[in-house]
Protein backbone atom coordinates (compact mmCIF):
# COMPACT_ATOMS: atom_id res chain seq x y z
CA UNK A 1 0.00 0.00 0.00
CA UNK A 2 2.54 2.35 1.11
CA UNK A 3 4.90 1.80 -1.83
CA UNK A 4 2.16 2.07 -4.32
CA UNK A 5 1.23 5.79 -2.85
CA UNK A 6 5.39 6.59 -3.04
CA UNK A 7 5.03 5.02 -6.72
CA UNK A 8 2.64 6.92 -7.46
CA UNK A 9 4.25 9.91 -6.27
CA UNK A 10 7.06 9.89 -8.20
CA UNK A 11 5.85 8.04 -11.13
CA UNK A 12 7.59 9.38 -13.76
CA UNK A 13 6.11 11.52 -16.74
CA UNK A 14 3.91 14.33 -14.58
CA UNK A 15 4.54 17.79 -13.98
CA UNK A 16 3.42 18.80 -11.10
CA UNK A 17 3.03 21.98 -8.75
CA UNK A 18 4.79 22.55 -5.86
CA UNK A 19 2.90 24.85 -3.70
CA UNK A 20 5.18 25.62 -1.07
CA UNK A 21 5.50 28.03 2.34
CA UNK A 22 9.49 28.38 2.93
CA UNK A 23 10.43 24.97 3.55
CA UNK A 24 6.59 23.45 4.09
CA UNK A 25 4.61 22.75 1.30
CA UNK A 26 1.21 24.82 1.25
CA UNK A 27 -1.45 23.07 3.36
CA UNK A 28 -5.48 24.99 3.07
CA UNK A 29 -6.11 25.86 6.56
CA UNK A 30 -2.29 25.59 8.14
CA UNK A 31 -0.94 28.55 9.49
CA UNK A 32 2.98 29.64 8.70
CA UNK A 33 4.75 31.47 10.33
CA UNK A 34 5.74 34.78 8.06
CA UNK A 35 9.23 36.14 8.90
CA UNK A 36 7.91 39.50 6.21
CA UNK A 37 5.11 39.86 8.72
CA UNK A 38 6.32 38.75 11.98
CA UNK A 39 2.96 37.17 12.30
CA UNK A 40 1.09 33.49 11.16
CA UNK A 41 -0.30 33.34 7.80
CA UNK A 42 -3.08 31.18 7.14
CA UNK A 43 -4.24 30.39 3.71
CA UNK A 44 -7.66 29.86 2.85
CA UNK A 45 -7.72 29.66 -1.16
CA UNK A 46 -4.97 29.42 -3.26
CA UNK A 47 -6.22 28.68 -6.90
CA UNK A 48 -5.32 29.77 -10.64
CA UNK A 49 -5.62 29.24 -13.82
CA UNK A 50 -2.45 27.34 -15.93
CA UNK A 51 -3.42 27.36 -19.72
CA UNK A 52 -1.73 26.30 -22.82
CA UNK A 53 1.44 24.86 -21.68
CA UNK A 54 3.78 24.19 -24.38
CA UNK A 55 6.96 22.28 -24.29
CA UNK A 56 10.06 22.95 -26.33
CA UNK A 57 13.20 21.99 -26.96
CA UNK A 58 15.07 25.36 -27.31
CA UNK A 59 12.87 26.68 -29.57
CA UNK A 60 11.60 23.80 -31.25
CA UNK A 61 7.80 22.72 -30.03
CA UNK A 62 6.99 19.45 -29.33
CA UNK A 63 3.55 19.09 -27.62
CA UNK A 64 1.34 21.85 -25.63
CA UNK A 65 -0.62 19.75 -23.10
CA UNK A 66 -4.30 18.60 -24.24
CA UNK A 67 -6.14 20.31 -21.56
CA UNK A 68 -6.02 23.86 -22.88
CA UNK A 69 -7.19 25.24 -19.18
CA UNK A 70 -6.12 23.53 -15.95
CA UNK A 71 -7.34 24.93 -12.55
CA UNK A 72 -4.93 24.32 -10.36
CA UNK A 73 -6.37 23.88 -6.45
CA UNK A 74 -4.50 23.93 -3.22
CA UNK A 75 -6.82 22.70 -1.35
CA UNK A 76 -7.27 19.47 -4.16
CA UNK A 77 -4.44 17.94 -4.83
CA UNK A 78 -5.81 15.75 -7.69
CA UNK A 79 -5.63 19.08 -9.48
CA UNK A 80 -1.95 19.74 -8.81
CA UNK A 81 -0.14 17.23 -11.34
CA UNK A 82 -0.62 16.31 -15.36
CA UNK A 83 0.91 13.82 -17.72
CA UNK A 84 3.60 15.16 -19.87
CA UNK A 85 2.80 14.16 -23.43
CA UNK A 86 4.83 11.21 -25.52
CA UNK A 87 5.90 13.78 -27.69
CA UNK A 88 7.77 15.81 -25.15
CA UNK A 89 8.86 12.93 -22.46
CA UNK A 90 12.62 12.98 -21.80
CA UNK A 91 13.12 15.43 -24.69
CA UNK A 92 12.03 18.69 -23.61
CA UNK A 93 14.22 21.60 -21.83
CA UNK A 94 12.14 24.31 -21.33
CA UNK A 95 8.06 25.01 -20.87
CA UNK A 96 5.82 27.99 -21.70
CA UNK A 97 2.35 28.37 -19.71
CA UNK A 98 0.03 30.99 -19.10
CA UNK A 99 -1.23 31.86 -15.50
CA UNK A 100 -4.54 32.82 -16.09
CA UNK A 101 -6.91 32.67 -19.19
CA UNK A 102 -6.12 34.18 -22.48
CA UNK A 103 -8.47 37.12 -24.01
CA UNK A 104 -10.22 34.88 -26.68
CA UNK A 105 -11.43 32.29 -23.65
CA UNK A 106 -12.65 35.53 -21.95
CA UNK A 107 -15.31 36.96 -24.74
CA UNK A 108 -16.06 33.57 -26.28
CA UNK A 109 -19.25 32.44 -24.03
CA UNK A 110 -19.25 29.49 -21.43
CA UNK A 111 -17.55 26.70 -21.11
CA UNK A 112 -17.03 23.21 -19.26
CA UNK A 113 -14.96 21.35 -17.48
CA UNK A 114 -12.61 23.34 -15.26
CA UNK A 115 -13.39 26.81 -17.37
CA UNK A 116 -17.68 26.19 -16.14
CA UNK A 117 -18.60 29.28 -14.15
CA UNK A 118 -19.58 26.66 -11.08
CA UNK A 119 -15.84 26.69 -10.35
CA UNK A 120 -16.16 30.36 -8.76
CA UNK A 121 -13.47 31.75 -10.80
CA UNK A 122 -15.80 33.76 -13.06
CA UNK A 123 -17.59 37.05 -11.85
CA UNK A 124 -20.93 38.06 -12.42
CA UNK A 125 -20.71 41.77 -12.37
CA UNK A 126 -18.52 42.00 -15.25
CA UNK A 127 -17.19 40.04 -17.83
CA UNK A 128 -14.21 37.94 -17.43
CA UNK A 129 -12.43 34.65 -15.83
CA UNK A 130 -10.79 35.19 -12.02
CA UNK A 131 -7.33 34.33 -13.34
CA UNK A 132 -6.30 33.76 -9.72
CA UNK A 133 -7.67 33.67 -5.86
CA UNK A 134 -5.61 33.99 -3.20
CA UNK A 135 -7.38 34.91 0.29
CA UNK A 136 -6.35 33.89 3.68
CA UNK A 137 -6.22 35.28 7.00
CA UNK A 138 -2.91 37.29 8.65
CA UNK A 139 -3.13 39.76 11.36
CA UNK A 140 -1.60 42.35 9.54
CA UNK A 141 -4.69 42.61 7.58
CA UNK A 142 -7.01 45.86 8.67
CA UNK A 143 -9.87 44.01 7.02
CA UNK A 144 -12.38 42.21 8.57
CA UNK A 145 -11.85 39.28 10.51
CA UNK A 146 -7.89 39.93 9.24
CA UNK A 147 -9.05 38.54 5.81
CA UNK A 148 -7.29 39.45 2.90
CA UNK A 149 -8.67 38.60 -0.43
CA UNK A 150 -7.28 38.97 -4.08
CA UNK A 151 -9.14 37.77 -6.82
CA UNK A 152 -7.20 38.34 -9.75
CA UNK A 153 -8.48 39.07 -13.67
CA UNK A 154 -9.21 41.27 -16.17
CA UNK A 155 -8.39 40.50 -20.18
CA UNK A 156 -8.96 43.87 -21.81
CA UNK A 157 -6.24 46.52 -22.53
CA UNK A 158 -4.86 48.22 -21.18
CA UNK A 159 -4.90 45.87 -17.95
CA UNK A 160 -4.85 42.29 -19.12
CA UNK A 161 -3.42 40.43 -16.40
CA UNK A 162 -2.79 36.66 -17.67
CA UNK A 163 1.02 36.07 -17.38
CA UNK A 164 3.43 34.24 -19.92
CA UNK A 165 5.73 32.18 -17.72
CA UNK A 166 8.85 30.97 -19.35
CA UNK A 167 10.79 28.29 -17.46
CA UNK A 168 14.10 26.10 -18.27
CA UNK A 169 13.47 22.65 -17.81
CA UNK A 170 16.05 19.52 -17.52
CA UNK A 171 15.35 17.29 -19.41
CA UNK A 172 14.44 14.48 -17.62
CA UNK A 173 10.25 12.36 -17.54
CA UNK A 174 9.41 14.13 -14.17
CA UNK A 175 9.11 18.33 -13.67
CA UNK A 176 8.22 19.74 -10.63
CA UNK A 177 7.48 23.56 -10.89
CA UNK A 178 7.60 24.62 -7.14
CA UNK A 179 5.25 28.31 -6.87
CA UNK A 180 6.92 29.95 -3.07
CA UNK A 181 3.97 31.81 -1.55
CA UNK A 182 6.37 32.73 1.43
CA UNK A 183 8.08 35.32 -1.28
CA UNK A 184 4.52 36.97 -2.31
CA UNK A 185 4.26 38.06 1.61
CA UNK A 186 8.05 39.49 1.74
CA UNK A 187 7.13 41.49 -1.63
CA UNK A 188 3.53 42.51 -0.65
CA UNK A 189 3.00 44.79 2.62
CA UNK A 190 -0.69 42.49 3.69
CA UNK A 191 -1.38 46.03 5.92
CA UNK A 192 -1.81 48.27 3.15
CA UNK A 193 -2.81 46.11 -0.07
CA UNK A 194 -5.40 43.27 1.29
CA UNK A 195 -7.79 43.50 -0.98
CA UNK A 196 -7.97 43.51 -5.14
CA UNK A 197 -10.84 42.16 -6.71
CA UNK A 198 -11.48 43.87 -10.27
CA UNK A 199 -9.24 44.40 -12.88
CA UNK A 200 -7.01 47.16 -13.10
CA UNK A 201 -3.65 47.92 -12.30
CA UNK A 202 -3.51 47.07 -9.24
CA UNK A 203 -4.24 43.63 -10.38
CA UNK A 204 -1.67 43.28 -13.27
CA UNK A 205 1.36 44.50 -10.92
CA UNK A 206 -0.16 41.32 -8.60
CA UNK A 207 -0.05 38.96 -11.55
CA UNK A 208 3.57 40.00 -12.13
CA UNK A 209 4.54 38.97 -8.77
CA UNK A 210 1.87 35.82 -8.39
CA UNK A 211 4.07 34.84 -11.75
CA UNK A 212 7.73 35.55 -10.15
CA UNK A 213 6.74 32.72 -7.80
CA UNK A 214 7.13 30.18 -9.91
CA UNK A 215 10.64 28.51 -10.45
CA UNK A 216 11.71 25.33 -11.19
CA UNK A 217 12.52 22.74 -8.19
CA UNK A 218 16.14 22.50 -7.82
CA UNK B 1 -20.83 -11.34 -27.81
CA UNK B 2 -19.60 -7.88 -29.22
CA UNK B 3 -22.58 -8.14 -31.72
CA UNK B 4 -25.24 -9.04 -28.65
CA UNK B 5 -23.69 -6.24 -26.84
CA UNK B 6 -24.16 -3.67 -29.80
CA UNK B 7 -27.75 -4.80 -30.52
CA UNK B 8 -28.43 -4.14 -27.01
CA UNK B 9 -26.60 -0.62 -26.45
CA UNK B 10 -28.01 0.45 -30.12
CA UNK B 11 -30.93 2.06 -28.75
CA UNK B 12 -29.01 3.83 -26.12
CA UNK B 13 -26.34 5.08 -28.74
CA UNK B 14 -29.69 6.45 -30.76
CA UNK B 15 -30.54 8.20 -27.72
CA UNK B 16 -26.98 9.43 -27.16
CA UNK B 17 -26.93 10.24 -30.93
CA UNK B 18 -30.00 11.98 -31.35
CA UNK B 19 -29.95 13.99 -27.67
CA UNK B 20 -30.64 17.50 -28.34
CA UNK B 21 -30.20 17.09 -31.82
CA UNK B 22 -33.59 18.31 -33.58
CA UNK B 23 -32.42 20.99 -35.48
CA UNK B 24 -33.86 24.71 -34.66
CA UNK B 25 -33.70 26.81 -37.46
CA UNK B 26 -32.99 30.51 -37.04
CA UNK B 27 -35.11 32.79 -39.20
CA UNK B 28 -34.79 36.30 -39.60
CA UNK B 29 -34.98 38.68 -42.68
CA UNK B 30 -32.45 39.32 -45.47
CA UNK B 31 -32.15 42.79 -44.97
CA UNK B 32 -30.92 42.32 -41.34
CA UNK B 33 -27.30 41.43 -41.08
CA UNK B 34 -25.43 38.84 -40.23
CA UNK B 35 -26.13 37.23 -36.42
CA UNK B 36 -23.07 38.29 -34.12
CA UNK B 37 -23.77 35.57 -31.67
CA UNK B 38 -21.61 32.32 -32.96
CA UNK B 39 -23.95 29.27 -33.17
CA UNK B 40 -21.20 27.22 -34.29
CA UNK B 41 -20.29 26.99 -30.23
CA UNK B 42 -23.90 26.53 -29.09
CA UNK B 43 -25.71 24.93 -31.94
CA UNK B 44 -29.20 25.53 -31.46
CA UNK B 45 -32.10 22.80 -30.78
CA UNK B 46 -35.48 22.19 -30.12
CA UNK B 47 -34.65 20.66 -26.84
CA UNK B 48 -32.40 22.87 -26.04
CA UNK B 49 -34.44 25.83 -26.86
CA UNK B 50 -37.36 24.80 -24.83
CA UNK B 51 -35.05 24.18 -21.56
CA UNK B 52 -34.15 27.71 -22.09
CA UNK B 53 -37.67 28.45 -22.38
CA UNK B 54 -38.42 26.26 -18.74
CA UNK B 55 -35.37 28.17 -17.39
CA UNK B 56 -36.17 31.12 -18.01
CA UNK B 57 -39.85 30.92 -16.17
CA UNK B 58 -38.48 28.62 -12.99
CA UNK B 59 -38.26 30.92 -10.21
CA UNK B 60 -35.88 28.28 -9.14
CA UNK B 61 -33.31 30.22 -10.24
CA UNK B 62 -33.44 33.37 -7.60
CA UNK B 63 -32.16 32.21 -4.04
CA UNK B 64 -36.15 32.21 -2.22
CA UNK B 65 -37.40 31.02 -5.25
CA UNK B 66 -39.63 34.67 -6.04
CA UNK B 67 -38.35 35.62 -8.91
CA UNK B 68 -37.75 34.40 -12.58
CA UNK B 69 -35.51 36.40 -15.18
CA UNK B 70 -39.46 36.74 -16.69
CA UNK B 71 -40.47 38.67 -13.59
CA UNK B 72 -38.67 41.56 -14.83
CA UNK B 73 -38.36 40.09 -18.71
CA UNK B 74 -42.01 39.59 -19.28
CA UNK B 75 -43.07 38.29 -22.73
CA UNK B 76 -46.40 40.59 -23.25
CA UNK B 77 -44.25 43.50 -22.26
CA UNK B 78 -41.47 42.80 -25.12
CA UNK B 79 -39.25 41.28 -22.23
CA UNK B 80 -38.96 44.13 -20.50
CA UNK B 81 -40.73 45.24 -17.39
CA UNK B 82 -43.88 47.50 -18.00
CA UNK B 83 -44.40 50.22 -15.12
CA UNK B 84 -40.90 49.62 -13.06
CA UNK B 85 -38.41 51.99 -13.76
CA UNK B 86 -35.81 50.27 -11.57
CA UNK B 87 -35.53 46.46 -11.70
CA UNK B 88 -37.73 44.57 -8.55
CA UNK B 89 -35.83 41.60 -7.02
CA UNK B 90 -36.19 39.20 -4.54
CA UNK B 91 -37.74 40.68 -1.17
CA UNK B 92 -39.19 43.57 -2.81
CA UNK B 93 -35.46 45.21 -3.41
CA UNK B 94 -35.36 47.95 -6.14
CA UNK B 95 -32.40 47.86 -8.59
CA UNK B 96 -30.82 50.57 -10.30
CA UNK B 97 -31.14 50.28 -13.55
CA UNK B 98 -34.86 49.31 -15.60
CA UNK B 99 -34.94 46.05 -17.23
CA UNK B 100 -33.98 46.31 -20.99
CA UNK B 101 -36.33 44.71 -23.34
CA UNK B 102 -35.10 41.35 -24.70
CA UNK B 103 -35.14 40.36 -28.73
CA UNK B 104 -33.00 40.38 -31.60
CA UNK B 105 -30.17 39.54 -28.96
CA UNK B 106 -28.17 37.76 -31.96
CA UNK B 107 -27.31 41.23 -33.06
CA UNK B 108 -25.88 42.67 -29.84
CA UNK B 109 -22.23 43.07 -29.55
CA UNK B 110 -22.70 43.26 -25.77
CA UNK B 111 -24.99 43.62 -22.80
CA UNK B 112 -26.32 45.28 -19.63
CA UNK B 113 -26.62 49.26 -20.18
CA UNK B 114 -23.41 49.84 -19.16
CA UNK B 115 -21.69 47.05 -21.36
CA UNK B 116 -20.01 44.92 -18.55
CA UNK B 117 -21.12 41.42 -20.15
CA UNK B 118 -19.48 40.37 -23.06
CA UNK B 119 -21.01 37.69 -24.41
CA UNK B 120 -25.01 36.19 -24.24
CA UNK B 121 -24.02 33.18 -22.55
CA UNK B 122 -22.19 34.87 -19.92
CA UNK B 123 -25.25 37.38 -19.22
CA UNK B 124 -27.48 35.40 -17.05
CA UNK B 125 -24.80 35.43 -14.63
CA UNK B 126 -24.90 38.96 -13.44
CA UNK B 127 -28.76 39.05 -12.40
CA UNK B 128 -28.94 35.30 -11.01
CA UNK B 129 -26.06 36.84 -8.79
CA UNK B 130 -27.11 40.37 -7.71
CA UNK B 131 -27.79 40.36 -4.48
CA UNK B 132 -30.92 42.85 -5.46
CA UNK B 133 -32.24 40.58 -8.59
CA UNK B 134 -32.07 36.97 -8.07
CA UNK B 135 -29.65 36.62 -4.95
CA UNK B 136 -28.65 33.18 -6.15
CA UNK B 137 -25.05 31.88 -7.40
CA UNK B 138 -24.66 29.76 -10.32
CA UNK B 139 -23.71 26.46 -8.06
CA UNK B 140 -26.22 26.46 -6.48
CA UNK B 141 -28.64 27.04 -8.91
CA UNK B 142 -27.00 23.78 -11.05
CA UNK B 143 -27.26 22.05 -7.30
CA UNK B 144 -31.04 22.43 -6.84
CA UNK B 145 -31.59 21.77 -10.61
CA UNK B 146 -29.62 18.53 -9.79
CA UNK B 147 -32.52 17.30 -7.22
CA UNK B 148 -35.54 18.31 -8.98
CA UNK B 149 -36.97 15.36 -10.83
CA UNK B 150 -37.61 16.22 -14.29
CA UNK B 151 -34.76 18.54 -14.96
CA UNK B 152 -31.93 16.08 -15.23
CA UNK B 153 -33.63 14.45 -17.96
CA UNK B 154 -34.56 17.82 -20.03
CA UNK B 155 -30.47 18.25 -19.74
CA UNK B 156 -29.77 15.00 -20.97
CA UNK B 157 -32.41 15.36 -24.02
CA UNK B 158 -30.99 18.74 -24.63
CA UNK B 159 -27.60 17.58 -24.15
CA UNK B 160 -26.87 14.04 -23.91
CA UNK B 161 -25.99 14.35 -20.37
CA UNK B 162 -27.81 14.26 -16.97
CA UNK B 163 -25.53 15.62 -15.05
CA UNK B 164 -25.90 19.18 -14.65
CA UNK B 165 -23.59 22.14 -15.34
CA UNK B 166 -22.88 25.99 -15.25
CA UNK B 167 -22.27 26.03 -19.24
CA UNK B 168 -25.36 23.80 -20.06
CA UNK B 169 -27.77 26.16 -17.54
CA UNK B 170 -25.99 28.89 -19.49
CA UNK B 171 -26.10 27.70 -23.28
CA UNK B 172 -29.67 26.80 -22.53
CA UNK B 173 -31.03 30.40 -21.38
CA UNK B 174 -28.89 31.87 -24.33
CA UNK B 175 -30.81 29.53 -26.68
CA UNK B 176 -33.89 30.93 -25.60
CA UNK B 177 -33.05 34.40 -25.56
CA UNK B 178 -31.67 33.73 -29.11
CA UNK B 179 -35.27 32.68 -30.70
CA UNK B 180 -36.58 35.87 -29.18
CA UNK B 181 -36.83 37.68 -32.46
CA UNK B 182 -38.88 40.55 -33.29
CA UNK B 183 -39.28 41.04 -37.08
CA UNK B 184 -42.61 41.37 -37.81
CA UNK B 185 -43.55 44.55 -37.08
CA UNK B 186 -45.23 46.80 -40.00
CA UNK B 187 -42.45 48.44 -40.53
CA UNK B 188 -40.97 44.61 -40.96
CA UNK B 189 -43.60 44.52 -43.86
CA UNK B 190 -43.41 47.52 -45.54
CA UNK B 191 -39.70 46.42 -46.02
CA UNK B 192 -41.31 43.33 -47.62
CA UNK B 193 -43.05 44.85 -49.72
CA UNK B 194 -46.51 43.42 -48.11
CA UNK B 195 -47.82 46.55 -47.08
CA UNK B 196 -47.02 50.57 -47.38
CA UNK B 197 -46.71 52.99 -44.59
CA UNK B 198 -49.72 55.75 -44.12
CA UNK B 199 -48.38 59.32 -44.93
CA UNK B 200 -47.59 60.42 -41.38
CA UNK B 201 -45.50 57.14 -41.08
CA UNK B 202 -43.99 57.81 -44.18
CA UNK B 203 -42.81 61.58 -42.91
CA UNK B 204 -41.92 60.06 -39.71
CA UNK B 205 -39.41 58.08 -41.44
CA UNK B 206 -37.80 60.43 -42.93
CA UNK B 207 -37.49 62.48 -40.00
CA UNK B 208 -36.46 59.61 -38.11
CA UNK B 209 -33.42 58.73 -41.12
CA UNK B 210 -32.75 62.39 -40.88
CA UNK B 211 -32.09 62.75 -36.63
CA UNK B 212 -32.15 59.21 -35.14
CA UNK B 213 -30.72 56.84 -37.36
CA UNK B 214 -26.88 57.27 -36.79
CA UNK B 215 -27.50 55.40 -33.65
CA UNK B 216 -30.50 54.24 -33.34
CA UNK B 217 -29.65 52.38 -37.19
CA UNK B 218 -31.91 50.48 -38.69
CA UNK B 219 -33.44 47.86 -39.44
CA UNK B 220 -32.29 46.55 -35.73
CA UNK B 221 -32.67 50.12 -34.58
CA UNK B 222 -29.38 50.46 -32.62
CA UNK B 223 -25.79 50.17 -33.68
CA UNK B 224 -25.49 48.81 -29.80
CA UNK B 225 -22.44 51.28 -29.20
CA UNK B 226 -22.73 53.75 -26.16
CA UNK B 227 -23.55 57.52 -26.37
CA UNK B 228 -24.01 59.57 -23.52
CA UNK B 229 -27.64 61.16 -24.67
CA UNK B 230 -27.51 64.36 -22.85
CA UNK B 231 -29.42 62.71 -19.47
CA UNK B 232 -29.25 65.02 -16.24
CA UNK B 233 -27.47 62.77 -13.64
CA UNK B 234 -29.83 61.66 -11.35
CA UNK B 235 -28.61 62.37 -7.85
CA UNK B 236 -30.42 59.34 -5.98
CA UNK B 237 -28.75 56.81 -8.33
CA UNK B 238 -25.41 58.60 -9.67
CA UNK B 239 -24.87 56.19 -12.26
CA UNK B 240 -22.17 56.64 -14.35
CA UNK B 241 -22.60 53.83 -17.13
CA UNK B 242 -19.93 52.31 -18.99
CA UNK B 243 -17.17 54.45 -17.19
CA UNK B 244 -17.78 52.37 -14.11
CA UNK B 245 -17.06 49.73 -15.64
CA UNK B 246 -13.70 50.72 -17.66
CA UNK B 247 -12.49 53.64 -15.65
CA UNK B 248 -12.25 55.40 -18.49
CA UNK B 249 -13.32 59.48 -18.26
CA UNK B 250 -14.37 59.17 -21.85
CA UNK B 251 -16.81 56.73 -20.86
CA UNK B 252 -18.60 58.75 -18.42
CA UNK B 253 -22.87 58.62 -18.41
CA UNK B 254 -22.53 56.19 -22.05
CA UNK B 255 -24.86 53.76 -21.91
CA UNK B 256 -26.10 51.28 -24.36
CA UNK B 257 -28.46 52.85 -27.18
CA UNK B 258 -31.36 50.63 -27.21
CA UNK B 259 -33.56 49.42 -29.47
CA UNK B 260 -36.40 51.23 -30.61
CA UNK B 261 -38.46 48.41 -32.05
CA UNK B 262 -41.74 47.44 -29.60
CA UNK B 263 -41.52 50.93 -27.72
CA UNK B 264 -45.38 50.32 -27.12
CA UNK B 265 -44.55 47.48 -24.93
CA UNK B 266 -41.52 48.42 -23.32
CA UNK B 267 -42.11 51.67 -21.58
CA UNK B 268 -40.55 53.51 -19.05
CA UNK B 269 -37.45 54.85 -21.20
CA UNK B 270 -34.14 55.42 -20.97
CA UNK B 271 -31.84 53.17 -18.47
CA UNK B 272 -33.03 54.41 -15.28
CA UNK B 273 -36.93 54.42 -16.25
CA UNK B 274 -37.27 58.27 -15.99
CA UNK B 275 -39.42 58.81 -18.88
CA UNK B 276 -43.50 57.17 -19.03
CA UNK B 277 -44.15 58.22 -22.74
CA UNK B 278 -42.69 58.54 -25.68
CA UNK B 279 -43.04 62.54 -25.90
CA UNK B 280 -41.18 63.12 -23.23
CA UNK B 281 -38.45 60.97 -24.87
CA UNK B 282 -38.82 63.90 -28.00
CA UNK B 283 -38.91 66.22 -25.54
CA UNK B 284 -35.75 65.45 -23.93
CA UNK B 285 -33.98 65.21 -27.22
CA UNK B 286 -35.32 68.39 -28.26
CA UNK B 287 -35.45 70.58 -24.87
CA UNK B 288 -33.87 68.90 -22.36
CA UNK B 289 -30.25 67.85 -23.38
CA UNK B 290 -27.45 68.56 -20.95
CA UNK B 291 -24.45 69.63 -22.58
CA UNK B 292 -21.46 67.54 -21.38
CA UNK B 293 -17.57 66.52 -22.48
CA UNK B 294 -19.26 63.23 -22.95
CA UNK B 295 -22.01 63.96 -25.04
CA UNK B 296 -22.77 62.74 -28.07
CA UNK B 297 -21.41 64.51 -31.18
CA UNK B 298 -24.77 64.12 -32.99
CA UNK B 299 -26.52 65.82 -29.99
CA UNK B 300 -24.69 68.78 -29.62
CA UNK B 301 -27.33 70.75 -31.50
CA UNK B 302 -30.59 69.31 -30.19
CA UNK B 303 -33.03 67.81 -32.31
CA UNK B 304 -35.55 70.87 -33.63
CA UNK B 305 -39.03 69.00 -34.29
CA UNK B 306 -42.46 70.55 -34.81
CA UNK B 307 -45.29 69.38 -33.14
CA UNK B 308 -46.63 68.18 -36.55
CA UNK B 309 -42.93 66.65 -36.84
CA UNK B 310 -43.20 64.91 -33.67
CA UNK B 311 -46.73 63.48 -34.24
CA UNK B 312 -45.12 62.11 -37.19
CA UNK B 313 -42.11 60.69 -35.96
CA UNK B 314 -43.78 59.06 -33.46
CA UNK B 315 -46.52 57.93 -35.82
CA UNK B 316 -43.30 56.29 -37.39
CA UNK B 317 -41.88 54.61 -34.27
CA UNK B 318 -45.13 53.03 -33.81
CA UNK B 319 -44.46 51.02 -36.44
CA UNK B 320 -41.72 49.23 -34.80
CA UNK B 321 -44.51 47.58 -32.68
CA UNK B 322 -44.35 44.32 -33.20
CA UNK B 323 -47.56 42.55 -31.44
CA UNK B 324 -46.88 39.22 -33.57
CA UNK B 325 -43.37 38.80 -31.32
CA UNK B 326 -44.84 40.28 -28.54
CA UNK B 327 -48.21 37.82 -28.47
CA UNK B 328 -45.89 34.70 -29.99
CA UNK B 329 -47.42 31.76 -27.54
CA UNK B 330 -43.92 30.01 -28.31
CA UNK B 331 -42.29 32.34 -25.94
CA UNK B 332 -44.49 32.39 -23.32
CA UNK B 333 -44.67 30.61 -19.78
CA UNK B 334 -44.32 27.00 -20.80
CA UNK B 335 -47.45 25.69 -18.65
CA UNK B 336 -46.92 22.64 -20.29
CA UNK B 337 -44.04 21.22 -18.41
CA UNK B 338 -43.89 24.18 -15.40
CA UNK B 339 -46.78 25.12 -13.54
CA UNK B 340 -46.80 28.28 -11.81
CA UNK B 341 -46.36 28.05 -7.75
CA UNK B 342 -45.72 24.36 -8.33
CA UNK B 343 -42.32 24.24 -10.68
CA UNK B 344 -41.30 21.77 -12.74
CA UNK B 345 -44.09 19.08 -13.46
CA UNK B 346 -43.13 15.53 -13.74
CA UNK B 347 -41.50 14.24 -16.89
Amino acid sequence: MFSNFVFAQSAPGNIRFNLTFGSQPVEIGKNYYSPATGDSIKLEVVKFYISHLQFFRDNIPLAVLKKQHMLVDAGNPETLHFPIPEEAAGKFNRVVFNLGTDSLTNVSGAFGGDLDPTKGMYWAWQSGYINLKLEGVSKACPARNHYFQFHIGGYQSPFPSCQIIDLPAIAKNDLTIEVALDSFFSQVNIAETYQIMSPGQQAVSFARLFASLFSLAK
Amino acid sequence: MKTLLFYLLFPVLLCLAFAGKTGYEFLYPDYFPTPVYDFSKNPLSTERVELGRVLFYDPILSKDGAISCASCHSPYNGFAHTDHDLSHGIADQIGTRNAPPLFNLAWHTSFMWDGAINHLDMQALAPISHPKEMGENIENVVRKLQHIPGYPGLFYRAFGDSLITGEHVLKALSQFQLTLVSAHSKYDNVKKGKTQFSQPEENGYALFQKNCNSCHREPLFSNFGFANNGLPVDTTLYDFGKGQITQRKEDSLKFKIPSLRNLSYTYPYMHDGRFRRLSEVLSHYTHGIQENETLAAELKTPLSLTPDEKTDLIAFLLTLNDSAFVFDPKHQFPKEILQPGEGLLKQ
